[in-house]
């Protein structure tokens, strides 16, 4: 559950391959991690579209990504889900490739490709093999020159539909998949840009207009805002000629107004709590925390201390909630590696007869326990390899390994900045894991929301 | 900005020919206990994928208990004959492995992904685990409870009741027909015992194999292997397989459960499908992706998505098994046009029996399907994934190397062929889950 959940927008700076340099040995004597590295070239285009190449020649892909740097906090309360609204849209065709073409052409050739939107970054990317590659880059070329003049209320109206119905997959319709939404809600009260679900409000997703449409996409979908990855099976000299042809002649587009921030990103002051009923038969406790940025060295600490709490059976959580406690079917940690600031949550399940307070205050003691007596060197050194682990697997992939790139790019500013954000785990030391749960994970900044199954909520279960 | 009309329009690229795939080409041995192996070194990425495969799914397990093949799955890392659970899962999560059992209905399959660095140590750790479980009571009782919470909490989503509503409606009694992770009933009934004697009887190395991708150096693996499994002897008593049913009691029917308050209907398409080993395989293949392969481009997407905007997503796939295992097409969309979804998808089904495929549809679905190829070996866990499947079934070794022409074979006959047997809405259950007015 929550855990795939987690994952799956947590980006996170994982790594990959390629060459062994010095063993760092901080933590014990035993922690053989040679650090993973990735090298790229990189290079701006005229019009400021910045480029990053990543040769990797162990199939004979190539992955193509473009991150444009806009997502839903860029949006105003109103139109929210206007990015990723937008994003379908660009799958709908552009002048020279319409409808249909965009997937055709790149199934035809063996490739995929998908789009994503999140809070700071909306992305685009396609694998293809490698003699294909210059196909996704007109396509991607298309769509950043050619696609308004295709743009019109029936292709609005019909992914209007589609994401609607997405909504309704994932939220409405989904146990506690309203959870997540409200939760953001309690937690960045005041206006903040996180505040709204990426998705969208439903009001919002029908009012949305042609012209809210156009309007983000010739302010955001510019070279200028824009960065492009190229990683697999090709060299960064062919890279960078190709990046060339297809975008160089492009207009950089409008600057970007900077994005107006409340001073503090962080929740009111005051402990939120908040109960919820949904047609699920479990009770289950939300709890996040607004903390320190991606990238940051206090970040790195917490996504150690989301592994050494519930990652793994012999965790922390794990033990006390589910298997020693015995008061949770399932607990899990996350941690967003979001720009603006990042986003840590806990979540668990209760068991058949258990009640909410109990999880909710063995997760309070947990935490606790962790701010004043500390972790020990050898849950530091599991956590640290556990996070490894899943860097390495999700590097493995070139699409995964171009999308952190242009990901450290977009948010940090460069994609060298990954393997510098991964080089932090190695020195992350047990005094510092405590420090995060005491500076961050206070009860007084808690947003907590506990949903539970709706009263009298029996339902119709006849089979026709 | 200058007008975005003054850019240059570009031609679309012409491309190259393709690259040649690189299929692996594994080492293929067994060990003195009759345990296959299948190691598949690539350096590249500091991991190594193992896969262990057993025929213990849940067709192996007691009548009486559906559950046990998944209770023993889950009780594997509970505690051994030297280990308690608690200091397994510390030297588990040390090592920061990830191991995770998956329970299907004809293999329980056990992966292992492990930093390269620690091969040896992990091996030692898998062959425990899978070789010496003792399912201690304590451990047993609260896995028992929380599968049964599970199974609670998975009924809260419609569409996991219209998945599991499917299986029943294509197989019936058939052990298809239910769940692989087994059923309350079972799973509360069935003793601790008879997990263990389950585990004698389908634990054994002769008719398992175990499937190595990634980083490692393969005299180290085998030695491993050798030094971890010794002491692991017998073969798993032989599966007996009932008969598959001759066609879904409810062919041609539509199956309606309702849901209080749906805002979107969840829909299942089911028919039997065919068996892994089937030589239609691969024309299946390419007949459901003309149909419901691709989510976006196939005929049920081009409609229900593309044209439509009822769905986020619809797709079809023919599953995997020793015997026919289902053909299932599936989609969630807006309560009112729930009827309406299902007639065109009947109506795209009949398209393909009633009409040939044109020679440029068919052209671009084996494209798609033949030029992925370079794709699908990428990564150590994708390696060990094909791999284990080809051995599993007993496929021939050249398959993805004959892949290519096998793909460039299938005629539009074939698919029409394909159609009949298996896309027509008689040989079918509708299943709805949500409401359907009209």
């Amino acid at each position: 559950m929550a855990r795939a959940a987690g994952a799956e927008v947590l980006h996170s700076p994982a790594a990959a391959t390629i060459s062994e340099r010095s063993t760092r040995t901080h933590v014990t004597d035993t922690i053989a991690t040679s650090a993973l590295r990735f090298p790229v070239r990189t290079h701006a285009l005229g019009n400021g579209m910045r480029i990053i190449c990543h040769e990797d020649r162990s199939a004979p892909i190539v992955a193509v990504h473009l991150m444009y740097r806009v997502g839903s906090r860029d949006e105003r309360p109103g139109r929210t889900g206007l990015a990723h609204l937008l994003e379908h849209l660009m799958f709908e065709g552009s002048l020279h490739a319409p409808k249909g073409q965009f997937d055709d052409l790149l199934e035809r050739v063996g490739g995929t490709n998908n789009g994503s939107t999140w809070l700071d970054r909306t992305n685009y990317f396609e694998t293809v093999p490698s003699n294909a590659v210059e196909l996704p880059l007109w396509l991607e070329r298309e769509r950043m020159a050619f696609f308004l003049p295709v743009l019109d209320a029936e292709m609005l109206e019909v992914q209007r539909g589609v994401v609607i119905n997405e909504r309704r997959q994932s939220c409405e319709s989904r146990p506690y998949g309203m959870a997540d939404e409200r939760l953001h809600e309690m937690l960045f009260a005041g206006g903040h840009p996180y505040a709204w679900p990426t998705i969208g409000y439903m009001p919002d997703l029908e009012a949305i207009t042609l012209d809210d449409a156009r309007g983000f996409y010739q302010t955001y979908y510019t070279p200028g805002n824009a960065v492009l990855v190229l990683a697999g099976d090709i060299s960064a000299y062919d890279g960078i000629a190709l990046a060339e042809r297809y975008f160089g002649d492009l207009p950089p587009g409008p600057s970007i107004p900077p994005l107006a921030l409340p001073a503090d990103p962080a929740p009111s002051a005051d402990v939120s709590h908040e109960t919820m009923e949904d047609d699920v038969s479990f009770p289950r406790v939300y709890a996040a925390w607004a903390v320190p940025g991606y990238g940051t060295r206090a970040w790195v600490a917490l996504d150690v201390l989301a592994y050494l709490l519930a990652d793994g059976d012999s965790s922390r959580l794990q033990r006390a909630l589910v298997r020693e406690g015995r008061l949770a079917q399932d607990v899990d940690s996350y941690l967003y590696p979001t720009a603006l600031c990042g986003v840590f949550g806990v979540v668990a399940t209760a068991r058949s007869g258990i009640e909410p307070p109990a999880l909710e205050s063995a997760v309070r003691r947990v935490l606790d326990e962790v701010a004043s007596d500390g972790v020990s060197d050898d849950e530091v050194l599991g956590a640290v390899r556990r996070v490894r682990r899943d860097q390495v697997s999700e590097l493995a992939m070139v699409e995964e390994r171009a999308e952190a790139l242009a990901y450290a790019a977009t948010v940090l500013g460069e994609p060298e900045a990954l393997e510098r954000v991964m080089d932090l785990y190695a020195a992350v030391t047990p005094e510092e894991v405590r420090r995060a749960a005491e500076e961050w994970l206070g009860a007084h900044r808690a947003a907590t929301l506990v949903v539970v199954p709706r009263a009298g909520g029996a339902e119709v279960d006849d089979a026709a | 900005m200058p007008p975005k009309s003054r850019v240059a329009v570009l031609p679309r690229p012409t491309l190259g020919p393709p690259p040649a795939p690189r299929v692996p080409h594994p080492e293929r041995y067994a060990l003195a206990n009759g345990l296959r192996v299948v190691a598949a070194p690539r350096a590249g990425v500091p991991q190594v994928a193992l896969r262990l495969v057993l025929p213990a799914g849940s067709v192996a397990e007691p009548l009486e208990h559906p559950g046990t093949a998944s209770l023993v799955g889950h009780l594997l890392t509970e505690g051994t004959e030297s280990t308690s659970a608690d200091e397994l899962h510390a030297r588990l999560d040390l090592l920061g492995a990830g191991v995770a059992p998956s329970v299907g209905h004809d293999f329980t399959e056990v992966e292992v992904v492990l930093l390269s660095e620690t091969l040896a140590e992990g091996i030692a750790l898998l062959a425990e685990i899978v070789t010496r479980p003792t399912f201690p009571p304590d451990q047993t009782e609260r896995i028992r409870a929380e599968s049964l919470d599970a199974l609670i909490a998975r009924q809260d989503e419609p569409a996991n009741v219209a998945d599991d509503r499917a299986l029943r409606e294509a197989f019936g009694a058939h052990p298809y027909g239910t769940p692989s992770f087994g059923t309350a009933e079972g799973i509360r009934a069935v003793p601790r015992e008879a997990l263990a004697v389950f585990h004698a009887a389908h634990y054994r190395p002769a008719g398992a194999l175990v499937v190595a991708a990634g980083e490692f150096d393969p005299d180290e693996l085998r030695e491993a292997l050798q030094r971890g499994f010794a002491g692991w002897t017998g073969a798993a008593e032989p599966v007996a397989y009932p008969p598959p049913p001759a066609r879904p009691a409810n062919a041609g029917r539509l199956v309606v459960h309702p849901w209080a308050d749906a805002e979107q209907s969840e829909i299942r398409v089911i028919g039997l499908g065919m068996e892994r080993r089937h030589p239609d395989w691969i024309r299946a293949g390419v007949a459901n992706f003309l149909l419901g392969g691709s989510t976006i481009t196939g005929r049920l997407g081009a409609n229900l998505r593309e044209d439509k905007g009822w769905t986020y997503g619809v797709r079809s796939a023919f599953s995997a098994g020793m015997q026919p295992s289902g053909w299932l097409v599936e989609t969630a969309v807006d309560v009112e046009v729930t009827a309406d979804a299902v007639a065109e998808t009947m109506r795209e089904m009949r398209r393909l029996m009633d009409e040939r495929v044109d020679d440029a549809e068919l052209r671009r679905a084996k494209d798609a399907l033949m030029l992925s190829l370079p794709r699908l070996f990428e990564t150590p866990t994708s390696v060990a994934g094909r791999l284990s499947t080809l051995e599993a079934y007993d496929l021939p070794r050249d398959w993805w190397d004959r892949y290519p022409a096998a793909v460039e074979a299938v005629t539009a006959d074939d698919v029409q062929r394909i159609a009949h047997e298996h896309f027509d809405p008689d040989k079918v259950v509708r299943v709805v889950v949500g409401a359907m007015e009209g």
